[in-house]
């Protein structure tokens, strides 16, 4: 018996010629097909970057630009970037006694000018000390400061400080030194107090120093002994500037993205969960239960977040000075998902009267299999864009409740807090505003286009057509 | 791939574009036509309430903004700065403060004090807003009121020098055993409870002020609750006090020195705390005066070449501790170690950065006077030398003594103004590294933080006290173990004996060597730790003259004020 088998080749076709042109493509999947479209979205894309380059900025920054934020350089009080860094090496600060004069004469009624200002050593951030002569009768002096020239129409500027002995005629300025050219101006006062008209001003260059001890503490070089007073050292460098007690804002931009973030991504997590389970169960379920569970999301959207996330705070017995951060997450969760159950239950009760699923009950499919297979491979589309929607929304909840005062405890910072702060001294130092508020706009704006291109590219009725 | 996305889609795509620059071109364009036609719209409307203006020479008005309106205007239950500034305005008292912070006769005429008492002359033509003179008697019921258990005046206090005062205040004496007698009119005689030194200091102050007993009778209490429950007998009345919104002075024509006031209209139109918002209606025109400013504003003010001007505002400074057996602050050594790393110097210069603040010293400011000079020239402040190693050594004892293995957590209480949570991170920051002392902040509003330290909630806490009279006795007797706002219930026994000699005697000497012991005991038992005296920058129109700002007594006073058209 001679073995008999059959090969592919006895199964084709006996040849009928016809020549049709056909086209094909390869066969996409659901989820192919949303990454290709997702790939066109160009928007969508860039923004897709961004959140991963924020997501670095956040995870892996601080490796990097392992600065510690809470550090505070008090030689460099809300310095913008790029600032020059040259400072020289001098001795620790001495007390100074000050000039007088042993001269005691009468007072008079009238004033002259101070003839002449002098600076007892050279002027630094450290400190300017001034030395004048003594005007004849004068009762005291005035010391102002500009870093305007006065020059035009006499706007002296700061009253730095009333001197009510004649005798002395000295002044050291210790205020809020910055690298910069100021104008001294020393007006005597006559016997009843009055200025004098006539007086003289000194333009002073302060230079930034630091002292040998500080250069090292601040990790500027390995040993204070290595330097010698005139040295030129290069401060701290911080390349996005600090803020208003010296501490680095890059630094505390990464660190506050931390928890930007993750309430950001947590907390639309468990809320958009939680708003699943509780939609699809009154979807599916309908009827009565539905009504139940449906009229209680009302009720809990109709909750007011503010005045939970405080009673939230309190119950969790949150002292003074710790962070909010876990009581507002928690009121996120227990506040948020009524949206996501009410998009969910409309969705499945829609899928519910398909014809599919009627079909596929027919065939004696089981709840679970209807519930895993049709019910929520279809909402997950809906599901997706809820949660990058949410993502967005919440990140500015955080910063909005941070900013006045409810989230992080100092000195964590947040952007939301970094922005209450930088407001303060927006027209003077703008850029301890200009990060925070810029890095909440793109992060907000990043996730929702984001989330816009993800509705586009996950609809189902457009789907690409052949 | 990307073969499959036709190319009809990219095309859309790109036409969409273009319509959305187009529109957003649009959008901007039509924004700021809008914002035009609304400024255009403003100015049309501006034009018509230009009376708004700060200063108007030719009906005497003078525009103000206030940081908050008064709670209520009752004298005997004014506490805050904003009242006692009004109540400077509208009422007078005994005595007054002049322009040049001198104590002048007010409503009386001249007076006499004695070691067991005083007298009062009352002037005649000191009259009530309504034309009846102000008497007596409207004295004598003030007081009575003031002490009187149920009006629960927060300042009764300082009243306690009068006769069984005290006794009356706590209930267990009747009111009519107060030391105060109208002996007619015109006479007021008092008697005190001991010697006093400084009473006619205390006179000045609002809770002496008159009142009188029919028309608080009359208002069924709610005197002083709005502009038709008050009378007046100062320089001004009030005549507008639309709650929340605007109040209006107006000069009262019955008071008896009518010739003294310049202004005729006192309009404050305004209340906010922001004091950028108080600059910028200041460059607007609106108001002629910022009463104080922040280191955030002077760069602008510079910018902007206005005139600066600075006083001392009196008050001091201080970190205060709770002294509660069960804190870690009732530790001393754990007090020394804080002490030891604090430069006030520092604090002032780098962190608060506002002319006029002086680094703090000591409890009693530099202004007070002393026997002859000043009182911190007679009795300098003990030097504090910074020692960070010593402070650790110090650290560490105070562990051992509390138990502790590492370094306490303490709760810093301060208000919640930018400023004091600046100041707040400072001490964290410094305390942190310095000693690895863990400090949470607890930013509260002003009235929690007050309950908050009156219920001796708190390990620190950023206090500031300023002085009710110009004696030392009023910065003294605050660390007395009796004081209801010394809340951390410091108790030294020599201390309280000191302030009671201080109370009670007359010789400059002694109260002075009081005062000196008084620095020293809380230096040595670092009850504090001083912070600063503050000062303050404001500016004015240069129109505006004769404005009076002052440490003790209403702040700013306007009462001298006047306008010169061409400064």
């Amino acid at each position: 018996m001679t073995e008999f088998s059959l090969t592919a080749a006895d199964f084709e076709r006996v040849s009928v010629e016809r020549r049709v042109q056909t086209i094909a493509r390869p066969s996409l999947s659901y989820w192919q097909d949303a990454w290709v479209r997702l790939k066109a979205n160009r928007r969508a894309l860039v923004s897709f970057y961004i959140v991963i380059v924020l997501l670095l900025f956040t995870v892996a920054g601080p490796w990097i630009w392992a600065v510690d934020p809470t550090v505070q350089d008090l030689d460099q009080l809300s310095t913008p970037p790029g600032a020059d860094r040259r400072a020289q090496i001098v001795q620790p600060y001495v007390p100074w006694n000050g000039v007088f004069t042993t001269i005691n004469e009468s007072l008079s009624d009238t004033v002259g000018a101070t003839t002449e200002i002098r600076l007892a050593q050279p002027a630094s951030t450290q400190t300017v000390r001034l030395v004048w002569d003594p005007v004849l009768g004068a009762s005291g002096y005035r010391v102002y400061r500009n870093v305007y020239d006065p020059a035009p129409d006499g706007a002296v500027g700061l009253p730095l400080a009333e001197i009510y002995d004649p005798r002395q005629v000295s002044y050291e300025d210790l205020l809020d030194l910055t690298p910069t050219r100021y104008w001294y101006s020393v007006i005597a006062t006559d016997r009843n107090g009055r200025e004098a008209e006539e007086y003289t001003t000194l333009a002073v260059d302060t230079i930034r120093v630091i002292t040998a001890a500080e250069a090292q503490t601040r990790g500027l070089v390995d040993l204070e002994t290595l330097l010698s007073l005139g040295d030129e050292v290069r401060v701290s460098f911080h390349p996005l500037g600090t803020d208003y007690l010296g501490r680095d804002m890059l630094a505390r931009l990464m660190y506050g993205a931390r928890v930007s973030l993750f309430i950001g991504i947590i907390a639309p997590l468990f809320f958009v969960l939680t708003g699943i389970l509780y939609g699809s169960a009154a979807g599916f379920i309908g009827g009565r239960v539905d009504q139940i569970l449906m009229r209680f999301a009302d009720f809990v959207v109709a909750l007011p977040f503010l005045l939970f996330m405080i009673l939230f705070k309190i119950a969790f017995g949150i002292g003074p000075g710790e962070s909010g951060v876990v009581p507002m997450l928690v009121a996120l969760v227990v506040l948020s998902w009524p949206a996501t159950a009410r998009l969910v239950r409309g969705q499945i009760l829609q899928i519910r009267e398909e014809a599919y699923i009627g079909a596929s009950q027919l065939l004696g499919a089981k709840t679970h299999y209807l519930i895993l297979r049709h019910m929520i491979p279809n909402t997950v589309g809906v599901i997706l864009v809820t949660l990058t929607f949410a993502v967005p929304t919440v990140i500015f909840v955080e910063a909005f409740l941070s900013f006045i005062g409810m989230g992080v405890a100092p000195p964590t910072p947040s952007w939301g807090s970094m922005c209450n702060e930088g407001i303060q001294t927006m027209l003077n130092h703008p850029h301890e505003l200009i990060f925070p508020a810029a890095l909440i706009s793109l992060t907000v704006l990043a996730f929702n286009l984001l989330g816009d291109g993800l509705r586009d590219a996950l609809d189902a009725r457009m789907r690409s057509r052949e | 791939m990307s073969n499959t996305i036709p190319n009809v889609s990219n095309s859309l795509t790109r036409s969409a574009s273009f319509q959305l620059v187009w529109l957003g071109i649009a959008a901007t364009l039509g924004f700021a036509l809008l914002m035009v036609l609304l400024s255009w719209a403003s100015a049309l409307t501006g034009s018509g309430t230009s009376t708004l203006n700060a200063i108007d020479a030719e009906s005497g008005t003078l525009t103000l903004q206030l940081s908050t309106e008064p709670p209520q205007l009752d004298s005997t239950r004014a506490t805050d700065s904003v009242s006692i500034m009004i109540l400077g305005h509208v009422m007078e008292g005994l005595l007054r403060f002049d322009a040049n912070n001198q104590l002048v006769p007010g409503v009386a005429e001249r007076w006499e004090i004695r070691e067991d008492g005083a007298t009062f002359w009352l002037r005649e033509d000191a009259r009530w807003s309504d034309g009846l003179p102000v008497t007596a008697h409207d004295f004598s019921f003030a007081w009575h009121a003031a002490l009187a258990p149920e009006t629960a005046s927060e300042y009764a206090f300082i009243l306690y020098p009068l006769k069984n005062a005290e006794a009356i205040n706590t209930g267990t004496l009747p009111g009519d055993a107060l030391g105060v007698h109208a002996i007619n009119d015109r006479v007021l005689e008092v008697e005190f409870e001991q010697p006093l030194a400084y009473f006619e200091e205390l006179v000045a102050f609002p809770t002496y002020n008159p009142i009188r007993e029919d028309f608080y009778r009359n208002r069924d209490g709610r005197y002083g609750a709005d502009v038709e429950d008050l009378l007046y007998n100062g320089p001004f009345e009030m005549t507008v006090w639309v709650h929340g919104a605007h109040l209006r002075l107006e000069k009262n024509t019955d008071y008896w020195d009518r010739e003294r006031v310049r202004l005729n209209v006192i309009d404050i139109p305004y209340f906010t705390t922001d004091t950028t918002a108080a600059l910028n209606l200041f460059k607007d025109g609106q108001i002629a005066i910022v009463d104080y400013l922040g280191a955030e504003q002077l760069d602008e003010v510079l910018r902007q070449r206005w005139e600066l001007l600075r006083f001392g505002d009196g008050s001091v400074w201080f970190l205060a501790f709770n002294f509660d057996s069960g804190r870690a602050t009732s530790n001393w050594h754990l007090r020394k170690a804080l002490q030891l790393v604090t430069d006030p110097s520092e604090l002032v210069n780098r962190i608060i950065k506002l002319p006029g603040n002086l680094p703090g010293k000591s409890l009693f400011p530099v202004w007070l006077q002393g026997v002859n000079g000043f009182f911190r020239q007679e009795y300098p402040a003990p030097q504090i030398a910074l020692d960070a190693s010593a402070a650790r050594e110090h650290l560490r004892l105070a562990m051992e003594e509390l138990g502790l293995d590492e370094p306490p957590s303490l709760a810093l209480l301060v208000d919640d103004t930018p400023g004091a949570g600046r100041q707040a991170e400072y001490f964290q920051n410094l305390y942190g590294t310095q000693l690895g002392i863990d400090i949470r902040i607890d930013r509260q509003i002003f009235k929690q933080r007050l309950a908050k330290m009156q219920n001796q909630d708190f390990d620190l806490a950023t206090y500031g006290w300023g002085p009710d009279f110009a004696d030392p006795l009023t910065f003294g007797e605050l660390f007395a173990s009796w004081n209801p706002n010394n809340n951390g219930r410091f108790s030294n026994q020599e201390y309280d004996q000191s302030v009671r000699l201080a109370q009670s005697s007359l010789d400059p000497h002694i109260r002075m060597n009081a005062f000196g012991r008084q620095q020293e005991i809380l230096f040595e038992e670092v009850a504090l730790i001083p912070n600063y005296e503050r000062g303050r920058v404001y500016i004015k129109d240069r129109r505006l003259q004769g404005v009076v700002r002052r440490a003790v007594g209403p702040d700013p006073d306007f009462t001298n004020a006047y306008i010169v058209e061409n400064p």
